[in-house]
């Protein structure tokens, strides 16, 4: 089957945007014939000329037939990784180019709303409120997709620190609240009470654990039920979000984690999304030394899990004598 | 109580504006810089309580500018918000390594959080 699909020169070429004859897996069957056709004809030149003259000719211009279709893959192939290289930098240029105007429709509507907001009426007050939102949608967009360049290459750099992962948890649940009531979803935070210490890029992680719980917010409706927890278990600690949500389809589930992946019942119930969510948590979870999978039934519900492994004792005394300090200052 | 003065620095005029508009809003007294070089010269003339500090920046960049305010007795000991863009790790570390107090990515910010944490650095 894999062999089939490798000779599928068509869709190759379709899929790295090429011609049919560049295509490295038809340059190298072309290659494989000439080979066998060479040694074939080599051998019957053989038998009808003695001079060893001919035999030398015959295999010098075999050599250099093949020699330069390999080459011609090689060529290909690296143009092809180029382009690539290139699409990555220039995702990343302008999502970066984005964010000063993003900042700024952001700051000047939040300015407009917080400060210069007398005389304004309800609805040209919900107007530049809308705008705001809108801008921060945007803002986020922009961000995911940069972090899905630097994935791609290869320049998503985490911070190793100690940090309280209960801590987080909590500040993302509770930035989530508004919008999980206005899905009429009730969010429990199951805290162990005790400080959480990981490993890890906080920031990065945060970022994780909002795009598994904004998820299980996102795709439950009315009446939902989403439950947070955080447990330890041996020298790791496990995050896990459970949801009554819309499932994810059996037949989909193994592409979950793929780059703007969106199983068909997610499209149809929600459209806002883009599929980048999972795969950028994946991921940062991953690089962070930790693991992520779920558990899903279409129509009952999901529960998204990660591990992440503890900070060692000496350190995490440390940490926690630091943040003592500080509170007290 | 006098007001207490900050000092913006940002090149994006429209960034500059508006956070200057807020904070004077929220009771502070404000100075803009669009470079480097004005930031430094306006940190020793103005005094400042506190600077944000943006690091890309025409004529000397936000590093440059934080070294410079932190060599010299007259400046060192105002307190310096980086304000930008930038996200790795490597600019953070080199960020604190050099003296800054806090480190807000711009797109991550609200008007107000950065308010916020302005007064708190100035423990108001």
């Amino acid at each position: 089957m894999k062999i089939v699909n490798d000779l599928n020169f068509r869709k190759q070429a379709k899929e790295l945007g090429i011609s049919m004859w560049k295509t490295p897996s038809f340059l190298f069957l072309l290659m494989g014939i000439i080979t066998i056709v060479a040694m074939a004809s080599v051998y019957y030149v053989s038998n009808f000329y003695e001079s060893p003259e001919v035999l030398v000719i015959a295999e010098s211009v075999v050599v250099i037939t093949i020699f330069s279709i390999g080459n011609s893959i090689i060529l290909e192939v690296e143009r092809i990784a180029r382009l690539n290289k290139m699409k990555s930098e220039f995702v990343s240029v302008a999502s970066h180019q984005l964010r000063t105007p993003l900042s700024a429709i952001r700051w000047e509507t939040e300015l407009l709303l917080t400060k210069f907001g007398k005389g304004l009426s309800e609805k040209q007050k919900s107007g530049i409120e809308t705008i705001n939102l809108l801008a921060i949608r945007m803002t986020r967009l922009v961000s995911d997709l940069l972090d899905v360049a630097r994935i791609d290459q290869g320049r998503l750099i985490l911070k190793k620190s100690c940090f309280d992962l209960e801590k987080i948890v909590q500040e993302t649940v509770h930035s989530l609240i508004v919008v999980a009531k206005g899905k009429n979803t009730n969010i429990i935070f199951k805290n162990s009470g005790t400080p959480v210490i990981v490993v890890g890029d906080a920031e990065k992680l945060r970022l994780a654990i909002e795009n598994l719980i904004s998820n299980a917010i996102k795709y439950t409706d009315g009446k939902g039920k989403v439950e947070v927890s955080v447990r330890k278990k041996n020298g790791f600690v496990i995050f896990s979000s459970k949801d009554n949500g819309v499932g994810i389809p059996d037949e989909q589930q193994s592409q979950v984690f793929n780059k703007f992946f969106r199983s068909d019942n997610a499209v149809k119930y929600q459209t806002e999304g883009t599929g980048l969510g999972l795969y950028i948590a994946k991921n940062i979870i991953e690089q962070s030394g930790g693991n992520i999978w779920f558990q899903s039934k279409e129509g009952i519900g999901s529960i998204f899990s990660f591990s992440l492994p503890l900070c060692s004792p000496v350190k995490a005394r440390h940490f926690t004598a630091k943040a003592g300090s500080k509170h007290k200052a | 109580m006098e007001k207490k003065k900050i000092l913006i620095v940002e090149d994006e005029t429209t960034l500059q504006k508006t956070l200057a508009e807020f904070l004077a809003e929220d009771g502070f007294e404000v100075l803009c810089a669009s470079d480097g070089e004005q930031a430094v010269a306006l940190a020793k003339k103005g005094k400042p309580d506190l600077v944000l500090l943006d690091i890309i920046l025409p004529k000397k960049d936000g590093y440059e500018v934080l070294t410079e305010l932190k060599s010299e007795a007259d400046t060192k000991n105002i307190p310096v918000i980086l304000l930008t863009n930038l996200e790795s790790p490597e600019d953070i570390d080199k960020a604190f390594e050099k003296g800054a107090s806090t480190y807000l990515v711009k797109s991550n910010y609200k008007l107000e959080d950065i308010a916020k944490k302005v007064k708190e650095t100035l423990k108001m």
